[in-house]
């Protein structure tokens, strides 16, 4: 089984996100980074995928030169090489993103490509659709659970949907996104990481894939959330209705 | 996860920044290791430590340990964090690659540490096995490290130390449990010991116990005592487990704290049938176990920072956030917003008094494991010898003086959240219960007071004593040059004359015949050791977070605190080690003054005026 894993580095979901001053960005000067939580679902599963039918695990990351890190830590966890395809600085919408990915992932080829079901710094989600499109390959989102059926070039694919379970049987090469109770991510060992120094990551540039770098979305502006105010207490129910109502605006 | 655990901006300061650990990576034992990959390894320290075994800390109190039909269970909870710790080969960091431990630095293996003793009671079964592999490593025969060391390092098996009896506590050579001989070059071992942490768990399927006795016809005191090996069960040739071996769990003590941590009476050969191997020669088992002790009492100095370092985060966070009162400016009217508690100058004063301490007894446990490191990587044997010197001395120091640090640290973490911190609804209480044993087992911080003025004072002729008053002096010398520091390091420096001083009270006082003297004030000098050694290392701090400022500024980078995380950092370093000086540093004068009278009154009083 080739199975490829994309990994997005995101700011770590415990560190308070500050806007800069220009409006459109967010200060990232002493801000922890770590593997985006869906991310490493998905490499758990390639992970496990792998332990029981063998085979080989890499890791793609597109993002600045520091994502290095965030391979190196899929690589720790047990994951074979890696490939990062720096950005440098320039922004990447989920447009780029997929179609640089498309091009690693022709080059490597591959029987399944997961990664996590969003990001969980831009939230977009957008990735897995447009890759699967590109590529032409069928795609399984929000995976619940991963099977690989029998000997067969198919997988069993239990996703979480609206009120209930859905299970899709899909051919390979394809696309699993991990949703949140796919797996428990295994922690890294101290093994993991020594071994994980001396494990190859090969860096190219969005230029050397021949992927546009145009992006096709912009960000406008960047806003903190409102502060939250503190609550009161209201003397009856006919207060509290018309509070929501006249004041809130919720019913 | 959060992380209330440890001051992670400050353990990569004085990895990084202070001792400079990278220097350590050139030599050829530690080749593999960068500055990144010693990031990495705290960064999964740090995800474990939050994400799975702090969450512990609370269940496994609440559930406590519980002994049936001869059995020890532990909290269910733990059974997950240990496979997690073990799998993950945290529990072999320091042991040596040869009996197949990772092979770090002991200052990496502190570092990480650091994560996980919040929950000593968890801690404490890796912990001791830890110990007792070292002490197999050491000693053990090639036939018994290879019957033993690959179950205990991978944590398959566990290990324990079994030196306490009911009539030897910190009087070990008082033992009585007997060695008996037998015609195969084994031993029967009979007799109690008491308060042995992790004497029994179902954690692992076998435990290998250390234990001290008397071989029958040994003399008596320290001098007759041998160190034996004695398996839960008995292991085969094969490597299999063989029969259980004969001795008892008699019970487990219910205490004021760590409640998951199994303490242990054992009655060992009731049915004369205890299977014991002797390690290393007959009758040098106290001087094995002692180098066992040395790095328990790093553990233990080690508890003791985390300790401080968690009810110090906990009560920040709690200071933050806890409305209450106005500010200074409108305290007289009624209707001014209320205002979180570390607006208060009184709960600042406690805030900084536990970050000061937090962060100095870190630098004591750090400073000297990296000395251990010197001395084992060292070029020559002089150059070893030195760092060998403060490694000796500073041992005591660091188990009493950090293990009270730590409970004084968890105690002012209560006074902050006021009554809230008195109740099981705050993690507070819990940390003071916890932290309380640290000063009292691995050797009481009174033995480790006479330790300190009995035996390390005088090693080598005073030459280790000197070695580490030189030492201080001369880098005091530096940051008396820099204008940031120059005024605390010359507090320090008429401090540290003070410790010159009292050192010079006792010697003479026992020349004289005195001994009196010296044992009566062994304790109130380890403190003002301890004081002095954390003033000198906050000061080394804060010459170098004077120099970072100093350097962000040239650079054009006019670093400011409400902007600049890294700025208020530094900043928060220098006015750590002022306060220190100011606040702390000036007790060293009145335990001094003490020591100056050589007042016997606790000796001269009759025990019925203890009345």
């Amino acid at each position: 089984m080739k199975l490829l894993v994309a990994v997005k580095r995101v700011p770590d979901p415990e560190a308070k996100i500050r806007v800069k001053p220009d409006g459109n960005s967010i200060v990232t000067e002493q801000l922890k980074f770590v593997i985006n939580p869906f991310d490493e679902i998905a490499v758990e599963e390639a992970l496990r995928i792998k332990e029981k039918l063998g085979g080989e695990v890499v890791v793609l990351s597109i993002g600045p030169s520091e994502a290095a890190e965030q391979v190196r830590t899929a690589l720790a966890m047990g994951a074979d090489r890696g490939v990062l395809v720096k950005t440098d600085g320039a922004y990447a919408d989920p447009g780029i993103i997929a179609r640089a990915l498309a091009e690693v992932a022709k080059q490597e080829g591959f029987d399944v490509l997961l990664m996590g079901k969003q990001a969980v710094d831009t939230d977009y989600g957008q990735t897995c659709g447009m890759l699967a499109q590109i590529l032409g390959v069928p795609c399984a989102s929000f995976a619940y659970k991963v099977e690989v059926e029998g000997e067969s070039k198919r997988l069993v694919v239990v996703r979480e949907v609206d009120g209930g379970l859905e299970t899709k049987l899909i051919g390979m090469p394809c696309i699993v996104t991990a949703d949140l109770r796919l797996n428990e991510p295994r922690y890294a060992s101290l093994p993991g990481i020594m071994k994980a120094k001396k494990k190859e990551i090969r860096q190219i540039s969005l230029e050397e894939l021949g992927v546009e770098v145009t992006p096709k979305l912009r960000v406008e502006s960047l806003e903190e959330p409102p502060k939250r105010q503190g609550g009161r207490k209201v003397g009856s129910v006919e207060e509290l209705v018309r509070a929501l109502h006249d004041e809130a605006k919720v019913i | 996860m959060p992380n209330f655990i440890v001051q992670e901006r400050d353990q990569r300061f004085l990895l990084f920044e202070v001792l400079n650990v990278q220097s350590l990576f050139s030599h050829p034992k530690f080749s593999e290791l960068s500055e990144d990959v010693a990031s990495m390894v705290l960064d999964e320290a740090q995800k474990l430590a939050t994400e799975v075994v702090y969450p512990t800390l609370s269940t496994g109190d609440k559930e406590g340990c519980r002994l049936e039909n001869g059995q020890v269970y532990v909290p269910k909870a733990f059974h997950a964090c240990y496979r997690a710790y073990c799998e993950a080969a945290w529990n072999s960091i320091d042991i040596s690659k040869e009996a197949g431990g990772q092979g770090f630095p002991r200052i990496l293996g502190t570092a990480v540490r650091e994560w996980f003793s919040h929950n000593f009671a968890f801690l404490s079964y890796p912990d001791l096995t830890q110990g007792a592999s070292h002490l197999i490593d050491g000693f053990g025969s090639e036939e018994q490290k290879n019957k033993y060391l690959p179950g205990m390092v991978s944590g398959k098996w566990a290990g324990t130390m079994c030196l306490t009896e009911p009539q030897a506590g910190s009087d070990v050579g008082a033992l009585t449990t007997k060695a008996i001989r037998q015609p195969d070059g084994t031993f029967r071992i009979k007799g109690t010991k008491v308060f042995i942490t992790g004497g029994d768990h179902d954690l692992t399927e076998n435990i290998i116990h250390p234990v001290l006795a008397r071989i029958e016809g040994d003399p008596a005191g320290t001098k007759g005592i041998s160190l034996f090996l004695v398996p839960k069960f008995l292991v085969n040739k094969d490597g299999t487990l063989g029969n259980r071996n004969d001795f008892e769990i008699g019970k487990i003590e219910e205490k004021l704290g760590i409640h998951g941590s199994s303490t242990c009476l054992i009655n060992f050969g009731d049915n004369g049938e205890c299977y014991a191997e002797l390690l290393g020669n007959e009758r040098e088992g106290m001087k094995i176990m002692f180098l066992m002790m040395n790095g328990a009492r790093l553990s233990v100095g080690m508890q003791g920072v985390a300790s401080a370092s968690a009810a110090y985060l906990h009560a920040l966070q709690y200071a933050k956030e806890r409305l209450q009162g106005t500010s200074i400016e409108r305290f007289k009217d009624p209707t001014a917003p209320r205002v979180p508690i570390i607006e208060h100058p009184d709960v600042r004063r406690m805030l900084l008094w536990m970050k000061s301490h937090a962060e100095a007894i870190r630098a004591l446990l750090y400073f000297t494991s990296f000395c251990l490191d010197k001395w084992e990587t060292a070029a020559s044997e002089e150059e070893g010898e030195s760092w060998r010197g403060l490694v000796e001395i500073l041992t005591p120091v660091c188990k009493a003086f950090a293990s009270e640090a730590g409970f004084q640290v968890a105690d002012m973490a209560v006074q902050v959240y006021g009554g809230a911190g008195y109740t099981q609804d705050y993690p507070a209480e819990q940390l003071l219960r916890d932290s309380r044993i640290a000063p009292i087992y691995e050797g009481t911080n009174g033995i480790q007071a006479l330790d300190l003025v009995g035996r390390k004072l005088a090693m080598k002729s005073g030459a280790y004593f000197r070695g580490l008053l030189e030492h201080m002096g001369q880098s005091l010398g530096e940051f008396e040059e820099t204008p940031a520091t120059a005024e605390i390091a010359k507090a320090v420096r008429k401090a540290l004359g003070r410790i010159e001083e009292a050192a010079f009270i006792f010697m003479q006082a026992s020349a004289e015949g005195r001994l009196v003297v010296p044992l009566s004030y062994a304790h109130p000098f380890l403190r003002m050791f301890g004081t002095v050694v954390c003033a000198w290392l906050l000061t080394w701090e804060a010459a170098v977070a004077a120099k970072k400022l100093e350097e962000a500024k040239s650079a054009g980078k006019a670093l400011e605190v409400g902007e600049d995380k890294e700025a208020a950092f530094y900043q928060g370093k220098l006015l750590s080690a002022r306060y220190f000086a100011t606040n702390v540093l000036p007790q060293v004068e009145a335990l001094f003054q003490g020591i100056q009278s050589q007042d016997l009154s606790m000796v001269e009083m009759h025990e019925e005026s203890f009345a």
